[in-house]
């Protein structure tokens, strides 16, 4: 079964992506402008998407802080998979031994429920802006792609054409990047687009537990830590429209990194027609 | 009346880039208790016929025409059901990697013993056992009762390819098919499992179908020899005359 | 054989106690290290009327004053003696604290874990029977958006749906006020947390299932298996599953913490009484003690489960099981 290119996907991501860099050029209000005679007033002419409890533009609230939950989950995917890519490696040129004490730590990480470590390391390090939510959720977040690295190139060296490719006289750079690269690309870009995502995720859900970035700074998941009172007073466009927004990325980055992750079982089932029965 | 009758059968395999003819019109029969060996080279679509007889083939492949008959009796249109219950005990097969046609995770015991089971329902727990070891020591393995507590990992490539026939053998085929079952072992084990062949045809008189790349194998072992080439059975016939005509052939070829 | 597996325990429960005692010193040194006043904890806002001697004295009380060592070594020996201190927030012994929750934790974590537990391994073996047939491509579709959506806004959306605009079932506490005893009362508030926890949890092991039989449905045993006159279903209930079985028991003893730990956001958003706000409230406060006890417990629930998983996979697996009891002297030879 041959995947079909996610072009739906990539469409709807990229349209988010350009229409949130580029707000300033076509949106009218300030997201930042508290207008106190509109506050919870449901999407109408005027107000597209609504106003939440303190009188923001919900529409224009969205493109502003789609801005931010983007970066930090971009910023975060960076650390994360710098990190990954050098813990990963690192284990080859390493003694056993600290290659040992490496993964055990590893897997200690990885163990350890993910978004509680970030709860705990933000709660720690007490207020947050974007740079400092950005690191910590990087530092949380690579564990798993480390072990796919290492696990990919521990693999690899010791494969036969690698190996055919050395006796070929093929230099270091050679192998590594006309042989090595083309196969753990694949997993490695596909870990890296669900990082994106996982850190979006982390993102949302601190700031929506008041452990991220305050209200006054605008991303999907500060928006949505109003929902609270917006339950009491049933205006759902405020948890609905951030959230719509925030999943609709979400599943667009996941389809895209399925994508990449290219066609796995390529053998046919040996239960054949049995199943027809 | 012929043991197996195959007419003008076509397999396809129909995948996403199209349509890939696998076997083309091949007609052959078997006897009763004679061992034809169907030879050819790699990718010749051997497999695909043994498979395709015993409706063994994935989801993508269908037959497109043919008719296959046992005894006399069509079973081209059998469902799976029915079919189920011709592999359990008319035919049966050996593969050619003993080590993963073997569950990993289910003592050999345990796979002999489920097969007993299938065939013979009615046996209880001790007695499928009891029947296992017979089987073991039939197939020419010793000490059955240590040996069927061990997993497939534990057992050397020849043991493991005993224990696949013991398998087969506890359905009491009438036709064995051994799809390259000697060509992922050592040669000297090679001839062994060969003379097990031969020796369970004497003493079982069933027929065996011996799929195999190697001339070596066919010349030791079968009656008749079907040469196959790109999906088609071009030649089918006894193995003198067909020797003789290669070496014929090489003369020929040798003289110009 | 004996003497083996009695080592094989022995070095298990050794690596154990050493994991947590790693885990509480790193614990005890990153919480003091961080910056924060923990007096806010104690006293509040109070903190800040206080003059610097009333500080310096309160502190000295508390015990803070001390190097870091001094500090984790009165820890350490309270903590043996079962002391863990008080809570600096709730004025009283860190146990009763605990004691008071972890009973809501663990029905809606444990609940959560046998649903998940089971319906991944139910769904995952129906998914596989139907690979890549409308049912199985519905389910995985269904599967991938519910993954896709954040547990606590998956919350939000129920609570709006059910307890705001249906109005069905109650949307915060574990309890209403007055029916403290009553059973139908507690189930009720449990149901929307619940769903959340399995749906949140359910896809991402029950996929793991799915493919992990679809590499076993490959398998050239298999084919041996079906000439055995078994039928499709039959090799995939008594092969294929047998197969997927120890990495699906050691997966879902790695999940339980994970699945356990994980209900805190959940908890927060229903305002369930549990560990989980207590972890959350305690970091942010720095209510120390109530921190090194919450993390503890958590981080033994992890080390313990991983090591769970560890003789698990051992233990069921054939090929590792008899490679470590009887691998080398006795059948290699054969």
């Amino acid at each position: 079964m041959k995947k079909k290119f996610p072009r739906f996907s990539l469409f709807i991501l990229t349209a988010v992506v350009i229409l949130c860099f580029a707000c300033e050029l076509f949106l009218t209000k300030d997201p930042a402008y508290m207008d106190l005679a509109h506050c919870n007033e449901a999407p109408g002419k005027e107000f597209l998407f609504g106003t939440d409890a303190m009188g923001r533009d919900i529409f224009s609230m969205i493109w502003y802080g789609g801005r931010i939950s983007l970066a930090i989950g971009f910023f975060a995917t960076l650390i994360s998979t710098a990190l990954a890519v050098l813990v990963g490696s690192a284990g080859n040129c390493m003694p056993v031994w600290a290659d040992g004490i490496l993964m055990r730590m590893t897997e200690l990480f990885l163990s350890v429920p993910g978004l509680l470590l970030t709860v705990f390391l933000q709660a720690v390090f007490g207020r947050a802006n974007v740079y400092s939510l950005s690191v910590v959720i990087g530092l949380t977040g690579w564990m798993s792609m480390a072990k796919v690295v290492r696990a990919e190139v521990l693999q690899l060296r010791n494969t036969d054409y690698v190996l055919a490719a050395k006796c070929l006289g093929g230099g270091f750079f050679h192998v590594l990047f006309r042989h090595l690269a083309p196969n753990f690309f694949p997993s490695v870009l596909f870990m890296a687009v669900m990082n994106v995502r996982n850190a979006i995720v982390a993102e949302s859900t601190l700031s929506f537990m008041g452990l991220g970035l305050p209200v006054e700074e605008v991303s999907w998941g500060s928006m949505l830590s109003l929902s609270e009172n917006a339950l009491l007073s049933r205006s759902w466009w405020i948890i609905l429209i951030p959230g719509a927004f925030l999943v609709g990325t979400l599943f667009c980055l996941t389809n895209l990194g399925d994508y990449m992750r290219g066609n796995a079982n390529r053998r046919h089932s040996n239960l054949g027609c049995e199943k027809n029965d | 009346m012929n043991l197996l009758e195959v007419e003008n059968l076509s397999v396809s395999f129909y995948r996403p880039e199209g349509e890939i003819e696998a076997l083309k019109n091949v007609s052959f029969s078997l006897r009763e208790g004679e061992i034809l060996a169907v030879m050819g080279e790699t990718g010749c679509g051997k497999s695909v016929l043994c498979k395709s007889i015993l409706k063994l083939l994935p989801d993508i492949a269908k037959v497109k025409t043919g008719h296959i008959f046992i005894r006399g009796v069509e079973i081209t249109d059998y469902s799976e059901k029915e079919m189920r219950k011709l592999r359990g005990s008319f035919f049966s097969m050996v593969f050619q990697n003993p080590m993963t046609a073997l569950n990993p995770c289910m003592s050999v015991g345990d796979q002999i013993a489920e097969a007993v089971g299938l065939r013979q329902p009615r046996l209880s727990k001790r007695e499928r056992r009891q029947r296992a070891a017979e089987l073991m020591r039939l197939a020419g393995l010793d000490h059955p009762e240590e040996r069927a507590k061990q997993y497939p990992f534990q057992l050397s490539g020849g043991m493991a390819q005993r224990c696949v026939i013991a398998i087969a053998l506890a359905a009491e085929p009438s036709v064995l098919f051994a799809d390259e079952a000697t060509t992922a072992l050592d040669v000297t084990v090679q001839a062994q499992i060969l003379d097990l062949f031969l020796e369970l045809r004497e003493r079982l008189g069933m027929s065996i179908v011996l799929v195999t790349h190697s001339p070596g194998v066919a010349v030791r072992a079968a009656d008749r020899v079907a040469l196959m080439k790109d999906g088609e059975l071009f030649r089918i016939g006894d193995m003198e005359e067909i020797i003789e005509d290669i070496v014929h052939k090489q003369n020929v070829i040798s003289c110009r | 054989m004996r003497i083996l597996y009695i080592n094989k325990m022995l070095y298990h429960a050794g690596k154990f106690v050493l994991s947590v005692f790693a885990l509480s010193v790193l614990v005890f040194t990153i919480s003091r290290l961080a910056p924060g006043d923990p007096l806010y904890a104690y006293y509040g806002e109070r903190v800040e009327k206080m003059s610097v001697e009333d500080q310096e004295q309160a502190r000295e009380r508390l015990g803070l004053h001390e190097p870091i060592v001094t500090q984790y070594a009165r820890w350490l020996e309270g903590a043996l003696h079962g002391d863990f201190g008080i809570s600096y927030q709730y004025k009283t012994d860190v146990k009763e604290v605990i004691a008071a929750r972890i009973g809501n934790t663990l029905l809606l974590g444990g609940l959560g874990f046998l649903l998940i537990f089971m319906l991944a391994l139910w769904l995952g073996l129906f998914c596989a029977w139907r690979e890549e047939r409308a049912a199985d491509r519905i389910i995985c579709r269904i599967g991938m958006v519910t993954s896709c959506i954040p547990e606590f806004w998956l919350s939000l959306l129920f609570l709006l749906l059910f307890a705001v605009w249906l109005g069905w079932l109650p949307g915060s506490g574990a309890y209403s006020v007055g029916a403290e005893g009553s059973a139908a009362d507690r189930a009720a508030h449990l149901v929307l947390p619940l769903a959340v926890v399995v749906l949140g949890h359910l896809w991402y092991y029950a996929f793991q299932v799915r493919n992990r039989l679809l590499e076993e449905v490959r398998a050239d045993y298999v084919l041996l298996a079906r000439m055995k006159g078994l039928s499709g279903k039959q090799v995939l209930y008594r092969h294929c599953l047998r197969g997927a079985l120890p990495s699906y028991l050691s997966m879902m003893a790695v999940a339980l913490p994970h699945i356990l730990g994980g209900t805190y956001v959940v908890e927060t958003v229903f305002s369930y009484p549990g560990i989980g706000t207590l972890a959350y409230e305690s970091a942010r406060y720095q209510d120390y003690n109530l921190l090194m006890v919450v993390s503890l417990l958590t981080g033994t629930l992890v080390i313990f489960c991983n090591t769970i998983a560890q003789i698990a996979n051992e233990r069921i697996d054939p090929r590792m099981r008899v490679r470590d009891t009887a691998g080398s002297g006795e059948v290699g030879s054969l």
